[in-house]
């Protein structure tokens, strides 16, 4: 563990904030030669910031695989303790959740699909992949998010899927950005991995956006399903970041991120 | 060596056991069935004013007007005697439930033999479940008595002459014309009976002085009636008033569960499922079962199951009675894997499942139950079993073809217009355009043994605007059973149109609203008429 060294009377340095992200400060080592009492109020300043700052101190909650390699390749799967928004046409939103249905049972955890739009069809799943999924039907996004809420606060489930896709985008964009980072806030108290998918950019509070995309014929009703989830193209973008995969720019540049107004407005 | 465990005032301790405000005040306890009794027990603090068993009411309230009258409840007396009997199993099995409020404990095969340690620890254990005892110990059972009704609140009987000497000869219950003719002989003790010939005194007074005199020496020997306490954990209260509010609920609720976890943990139990009832004022009840998901006796997580249930709660009627029962179970035992990841809080999880059942309803909650059919879309949810999951359990394969569906529930109706049996253009809120390509039909049918008989006819149709969705044609009648791959502005969100701007772009970086226009241009709507898209393929 790296130490960084804090000199009290120029103030925290600017690598505190990384530390703390990183899970850190337990490591902090003091400037040698501080008179007791400046130790003591860096004692006292670090128990502050764990207390106001909870999740900066907490590790990172782990991956989860979810065997989609363009994902898989860059964060090495979905982020555990964090929200992440999967957008995409519905299509590539059932894929990916059948695909995170056989991961779920490669991994053997357990998950949740919260359905807002009542559309999930287990044909083709495996009955020890559904064995291993609770599903909540929901009638509107609101009330998915109310029941998102209660399975984060539960906390037994790895993986929590909000599918949002087959709603009316209108019902979507009825979501409070509050409630999105309530979600942010819950999942960071938990080991779960919380993924909403959305039919377009529109979770604020996700830490992980994922862009899923596939252009499909009938052909594809004749082949694998496992090989038509290999060729979705997936595009990651972290929380500030650019992307990670994918064309560099493109059209996600900076539209990945759209503000509450922007993505009420359109 | 016997013990007998004595519970004085056993109706009124019975009544108090969840009204601690009113164990130092003055109360009596009275038969509603029977008023000409009159009061059956009082409190201490009543019989300071002089209040005695057996006074009317109004001669009750005339001596101590703060007194207070209570009902008795029999629900409680069995509560308060079940525990009792559960009390004394745990230092013996042999154990005689000889009447209500007191037992009779054969202590010859205990290993202990420290008596007033162990009488102590029976008080103990009592006192835990709000019950006040007096225990005695002694070589025979009538001796044990003897010294239960004694005890303050232990007496052990080592030496029966010296103990039995000093007893005031009333404590034998003897008959009364007995008893009068012995004080008029002046004979008060159980030692001066005892000094006299047992032979003569039989042929004076009879049998009945025989067995007295038996009795007061100490000698009798009966076998006890063993009785095995029935696994049943009832708590019951009777409101004196109509409830209209939960919180008194929840306030006894978690006294009741205080009590039931002691009494499991005391025979090595936890619960494996709840009943709460609660008696409403038009004499209905209320009724419900709870299972447990892991068995526990964990009070915390018992009373959130119930808190849960309660919450959501409303009754047409007041409540003026409760009742919690709990069924026993053996505690699990499973030892997980290090990397298994079962469930980690069975019984937070069960709540969970509650309260989003209380949100969504029941049926739309669960696990996924293929139905024993063949009709398509037959998906039934069912409460997870996800306890069931062994570590051995297959891995899911991969041998799904083609692409996922999206159902629509329910299916969109839509008109369909054929050209020589072929699909050509469809109309639908879900799905319109002209048809480029068609896979089907794939024909189902069952039930036909049955009333409800069914048939269908499935396509996957490709539409101009590269939408991918499932047709079906049961009788005359199509639908569009939903979508493989749907463009933004069509399938799930009929109602939305993408006007440029963000997110407009797209995923793939082409534009959707072109798409839909194009979508809503080549709306066949005018050539569809007269009904003729209708028909077999």
């Amino acid at each position: 563990m790296s130490a960084v060294a804090i000199d009290p009377w120029r103030g925290l340095p600017e690598a505190l904030p990384e530390a703390l992200s990183e899970g850190l400060p337990m490591g902090l080592e003091l400037a040698p030669g501080l008179p007791e009492a400046t130790r003591e109020r860096l004692s006292g300043l670090r128990r502050l910031l764990a207390e106001k700052y909870p999740a900066a101190e907490r590790k990172p909650g782990g991956i989860l695989p979810t065997g989609l390699a363009p994902v898989d390749a860059v964060e090495g799967g979905l982020r555990r303790a964090a929200l992440t928004e999967i957008s995409g046409g519905a299509g590539t939103g059932a894929l990916f959740i059948h695909a995170m249905l056989r991961a779920v049972s490669r991994e053997k955890c357990l998950a949740a699909l919260v359905d807002a739009g009542r559309s999930f069809e287990p044909e083709g799943c495996a009955p020890s992949a559904l064995t291993r999924l609770l599903v909540v039907f929901c009638e509107d996004p609101a009330q998915a998010v109310k029941a998102a809420d209660l399975l984060l606060r539960d906390g037994n489930l790895s993986l929590v899927l909000l599918d949002l896709q087959a709603a009316p985008l209108r019902e979507i964009q009825r979501i409070h950005a509050s409630a999105w980072h309530r979600l942010q806030r819950l999942v960071e108290q938990t080991a779960s991995a919380l993924v909403a998918l959305t039919p377009r950019p529109m979770v604020e509070g996700a830490r992980v956006r994922i862009a899923l995309h596939a252009q499909w014929t009938l052909a594809a009703q004749r082949r694998w399903r496992q090989d038509l989830t290999a060729e979705m193209s997936a595009r990651v973008f972290p929380r500030h970041g650019a992307a990670l995969s994918g064309a560099p720019g493109g059209a996600f540049g900076d539209a990945a991120w759209p503000t509450r107004k922007e993505s009420v407005s359109a | 060596m016997f013990a007998v465990v004595l519970l004085p005032n056993f109706r009124l301790q019975a009544a108090l056991r969840f009204r601690e405000e009113l164990r130092e005040k003055p109360v009596a306890i009275s038969d509603e069935d029977e008023a000409k009794t009159g009061l059956l027990e009082v409190s201490a603090a009543a019989e300071s004013m002089g209040v005695r068993p057996g006074f009317s009411s109004p001669q009750a309230l005339a001596r101590c007007p703060g007194l207070t009258l209570l009902a008795r409840s029999r629900p409680q007396e069995q509560s308060a005697q079940a525990a009792l009997l559960e009390i004394a199993t745990a230092f013996s099995p042999a154990v005689e439930a000889t009447a209500g409020g007191y037992c009779t404990v054969s202590l010859q095969a205990s290993r202990e033999k420290d008596w007033p340690a162990l009488a102590g620890r029976m008080v103990e254990a009592l006192g835990a479940l709000r019950l006040s005892a007096q225990v005695g110990i002694g070589p025979n059972a009538d001796l044990a008595f003897l010294a239960a009704r004694q005890a303050r609140p232990t007496l052990v009987v080592q030496t029966p002459g010296a103990f039995l000497a000093n007893l005031a000869i009333h404590e034998l219950d003897p008959p009364p014309e007995l008893l009068a003719v012995l004080r008029d002989w002046g004979i008060h003790h159980l030692g001066q009976l005892t000094s006299l010939p047992r032979g003569e005194l039989m042929d004076r007074l009879g049998p009945e002085a025989a067995r007295l005199w038996e009795r007061a020496a100490g000698r009798t020997e009966r076998p006890l009636r063993l009785a095995r306490p029935a696994e049943e954990f009832v708590e019951a209260y009777d409101f004196e008033h109509e409830i209209d509010t939960v919180e008194p609920v929840l306030f006894l609720l978690r006294r009741f569960l205080d009590q039931l976890a002691l009494r499991l943990e005391n025979v090595g139990r936890v619960a494996g499922r709840m009943t709460l009832t609660l008696a409403l004022a038009n004499g209905g009840a209320h009724e419900r079962s709870f299972t447990v998901p892991s068995p526990t006796a964990a009070v915390d997580v018992l009373f959130r199951i119930l808190h849960t249930h309660l919450e959501g709660l409303r009754l047409e009627h007041c409540a003026t009675g409760l009742q919690l029962r709990i069924e026993p179970a053996q505690a699990e035992r499973q030892q997980f894997q290090l990397f298994e990841s079962p469930l980690r809080d069975p019984n937070r999880f069960g709540e969970t499942l509650g309260r989003l059942a209380a949100l969504v309803g029941q049926e739309n909650v669960g696990a996924v139950e293929a139905l024993d059919t063949h009709q398509p879309g037959g998906l039934r949810l069912q409460p997870p079993r996800f306890h069931e999951i062994t570590r051995d359990a297959p891995l899911a394969d991969d041998l799904a073809v083609g692409l996922p569906l999206r159902r629509y529930r329910p299916p969109a109706p839509a008109q369909v217009h054929l050209v020589q049996h072929r699909l050509v253009s469809i109309v639908s809120e879900k799905a319109r355009g002209t048809i480029r390509e068609a896979l089907g039909p794939f024909r189902a049918s069952g039930g036909w043994w049955e009333s409800d008989r069914w048939a269908t006819e499935e396509w996957d149709i490709a539409l101009e605007n590269g939408g991918l969705y499932r047709l079906a044609r049961a009788g005359h009648e199509w639908r569009v059973e939903g979508s493989y791959h749907a463009p933004a502005a069509a399938g799930g969100q009929p109602c939305v149109r993408f006007a440029g701007g963000f997110g407009s772009e797209g995923l793939d970086g082409s534009d959707r609203s072109d798409r839909s226009d194009r979508s809503d241009k080549s709306d066949p709507s005018d050539k569809i008429a007269g009904g003729s898209f209708a028909g077999p393929p």
